[in-house]
């Protein structure tokens, strides 16, 4: 999908610096992007890398050292520390690598979660919750227990569970990384089908080339800056990651 | 219901076995602290009630008397009859009656037995304050009637000795062989008195050796016929406290208009023979003061001290002790230290409860950091989260504490139905029973939970502050 209207989020100049221990580490360098609305983006880089504090910063789980995030439209360097939470349970949804369902909640349970926290409808919240369990195929499940659940099941029900308060972005933190490869396989063809039927746009990070091809648009990352970012189909990320990787140390 | 109360209704039930068993530490702690505590009341309304027999809300004596006097006092208080009808007029709701008062002893010349004291309150059956709670605590025998024979017609006879020299007068006198036609005053006694000494029993007539005057040697020994006995509560008090009626020691002391002649027999001293005497109500030794119920039971000393002032702002010259003082005097801070005890324990077990509560929801929070910090990414405030750990701390209060005094109430029943008695001195039996107040009921339920809150914050107040990211992370070596 090509760039359409004003980006869902933008990244200006982020820089993301730990200090653990006495040893400073840069996870992330004057990193600017914009995401738009209705992209499948993949964040694809080496273990390490700044992937993950790249979807930390951009789902404002984390503040950047120095920088700015804008989720739709809004600097959210200027939101204080109780309204940004609420910001974020409005407008982002997340996935994560280990699910992280509430063992003890059943799957209708869990996707309605976010909802609650909202205090929104909870009656609407289940209605709309069946219908994402159906649209991620796990309908006739919504009343079992979610630890009960096959891995695979279980990121489905964290999908569906990401989409119930309408965020503007989802984003996903190794989705697949818990899982087989036909399982990753059927993750990754969700969240597709999601993007283009719903036009859920989408931000997810993975270090498997392959899962990284599922984006419509690759961003690639190495020892906290972006190294490539390629809307091209087809693409050998493996060399593309190393020919940029290659640039990177030559600029 | 809000989030954070449906959140922490989950973690309850997915620890209920831990939980549980602090409920149950906690609920059998606080039943504990109600039994001992109900119990401690009893005990304490007991002496309550048998120092009242005394001095009713409060006592007003001679000002040469002190404390220990209010056994029986050998001063005569000037003016009873107008200071009781002065505390009436001043102040309203208090009612006033004059009592007679003495020492006594008995024993004298029985076989095999030990000489042994007593003091006698004298006290108008038809009008005293306390009249019904001694009359409701008779055991044997009866109270006193109105046909009661009180009064002799005379005095006891007694013979003045002028001391020799510096020497101080000496005066005796007796009662013991009775004149024609005399009859014994009734009289009731303690049981345990009649515990320890056989000769004394419903319907025994005894020689009592009584003291008549103020502050000096002066005795009058009288037949007394013991009509019923009494049991306070307080064994101890029931040995040494027995009960004429006022006028029967008024006319044993002289209070009244004596006539008649003196004979001066030379060498051996006076002899005041037999003189008819008409006694005068408004004489005694004590009146005793009974206050209006106050509004609430909490703060009994603080009542009894405010009693005890407004008396004395009446007549300030005069000794005024209050139900009180004289419970201090003859328990001294036994109850108090008892009481102090008492919350210690409780303290310190409770304290024990309040760190299991923390460590136990700290062991939690760090197994359920990845589950605090997808809450905080789904847009879970920080208050939200704590709340979660807090409502948990408050139910598991609540429950406890609500536990707690059910179990104590069937303890309480039991102990009632079965009739529980522990054996006590002189071969008395204390009776175990009580008496449950709304403070006791209220800090039962209130302590646990303000207990349970108080641990479950420090950790409530951890798992809030926890940023989104860390949690995710920390998350990731867990569950």
């Amino acid at each position: 999908m090509s760039k359409a209207g004003k980006p869902i989020i933008k990244l200006k100049d982020v820089s993301k610096r730990y200090n653990e221990y006495g040893v400073v580490v840069d996870a992330l360098y004057n990193v600017s992007l914009e995401v738009f609305p209705g992209e499948l983006v993949s964040i694809i880089g080496p273990s390490g890398c700044g992937k993950s504090t790249l979807l930390h910063c951009m789902g404002l789980l984390d503040r950047p050292t120095s920088g700015k995030v804008y989720v739709d439209g809004r600097d959210t360097s200027k939101i204080s520390g109780k309204e940004i939470a609420l910001f974020r349970g409005e407008k982002l949804g997340f996935v994560f690598q280990n699910y992280n369902l509430i063992p003890r909640l059943t799957v209708l349970e869990n996707v309605i979660l976010p909802g609650l926290i909202m205090n929104r409808d909870p009656v609407e919240l289940e209605k709309k919750a069946r219908v994402l369990l159906e649209e991620v195929g796990i309908h006739h499940r919504a009343d079992h227990k979610g630890v009960h659940l096959s891995g695979g099941e279980q990121q489905r029900v964290a999908i569906a569970r990401a989409l119930i308060n309408d965020p503007v972005v989802v984003l996903a933190d190794e989705p697949t990384g818990a899982l087989d490869s036909d399982s990753s396989l059927e993750i990754m063809e969700l969240l597709v089908e999601l993007n283009k039927n719903r036009g859920a746009t989408t931000v997810f990070v993975s270090h498997d080339v392959e899962i990284a091809g599922f984006g419509r648009r690759t961003i690639a990352l190495k020892d906290g800056r972006i190294v490539g970012d390629t809307r091209e189909k087809g693409v050998n990320f493996k060399k593309v990651l190393k020919k940029l990787s290659t640039n990177s140390r030559e600029e | 219901m809000d989030i954070s109360s449906r959140l922490a209704i989950g973690e309850l039930k997915e620890h209920k076995r831990i939980y549980a068993v602090i409920i149950i530490v906690i609920a059998l702690t606080m039943t504990s602290f109600m039994l001992e505590n109900a119990y401690l009341n009893y005990m304490m309304q007991v002496v309550d009630d048998t120092t009242k027999l005394v001095t009713s809300d409060a006592a007003i004596v001679d000002p040469s008397c002190n404390l220990r006097d209010l056994y029986g006092t050998e001063v005569e208080l000037k003016n009873a009859g107008e200071i009781a009808k002065r505390i009436e007029e001043n102040l309203p709701g208090y009612k006033t009656t004059i009592r007679v008062t003495a020492q006594g002893t008995y024993g004298l010349g029985v076989k095999g037995e030990a000489v042994d004291g007593c003091t006698i309150q004298g006290i108008d059956p038809e009008r005293d304050n306390e009249i019904s709670s001694i009359a409701d605590k008779i055991v044997a025998g009866r109270f006193f009637s109105k046909n009661d024979s009180i009064l002799r017609g005379h005095t006891p006879l007694y013979i003045e000795i002028k001391g020799p020299g510096n020497l101080p007068d000496f005066v005796y006198g007796t009662s013991e062989r009775p004149l024609e036609g005399d009859k014994p005053y009734p009289i009731i006694i303690g049981a345990t008195a009649a515990k320890m000494h056989p000769f004394l029993g419903v319907g025994k007539t005894i020689g009592l050796t009584l003291s008549v005057s103020g502050k000096e040697t002066s005795y009058a020994t009288v037949n007394v016929k013991i009509i019923g006995m009494y049991e306070s509560g307080t064994p101890t008090l029931d040995a040494l406290m027995w009960f004429m009626h006022a006028d029967s020691l008024r006319e044993i002391k002289g209070y009244g208009e004596i006539t008649g002649k003196d004979w001066h027999i030379p060498g051996v001293g006076t002899f005041r023979g037999y003189n008819p005497i008409k006694v005068d109500h408004d004489r005694g030794d004590v009146v005793i003061v009974k206050a209006p119920e106050p509004l609430h039971k909490l703060n009994p000393i603080g009542y009894s001290e405010e009693v005890k002032e407004k008396v004395s702002s009446v007549f300030p010259f005069l000794k005024v002790y209050s139900w009180h003082d004289f419970l201090v005097y003859i328990a001294g801070s036994m109850q108090d230290v008892v009481t102090i005890m008492l919350w210690g324990s409780i303290a310190v077990t409770l304290f024990l409860c309040g760190a299991a509560i923390k460590y136990v929801m700290d062991s939690i929070i760090m197994r359920k950091t990845r589950e605090i910090g997808s809450l905080k990414a789904f847009g879970a405030r920080d208050r939200v989260i704590f709340k979660i750990f807090l409502y948990q701390g408050l139910v598991i209060g609540f429950v406890a504490g609500v536990l707690g005094v059910l179990f104590s109430l069937l303890v309480m029943y039991l102990v009632n139905w079965y009739g529980f008695n522990v054996e006590f001195i002189a071969g008395t039996q204390l009776k175990v029973s009580f008496i449950i107040n709304w403070l006791t009921l209220l800090i039962s339920i209130v302590l646990p939970v303000v207990l349970s809150v108080l641990a479950a914050a420090v950790p409530a107040k951890k798992a809030a502050m926890l940023s989104p990211v860390e949690a995710l992370r920390k998350g990731e070596l867990s569950l």
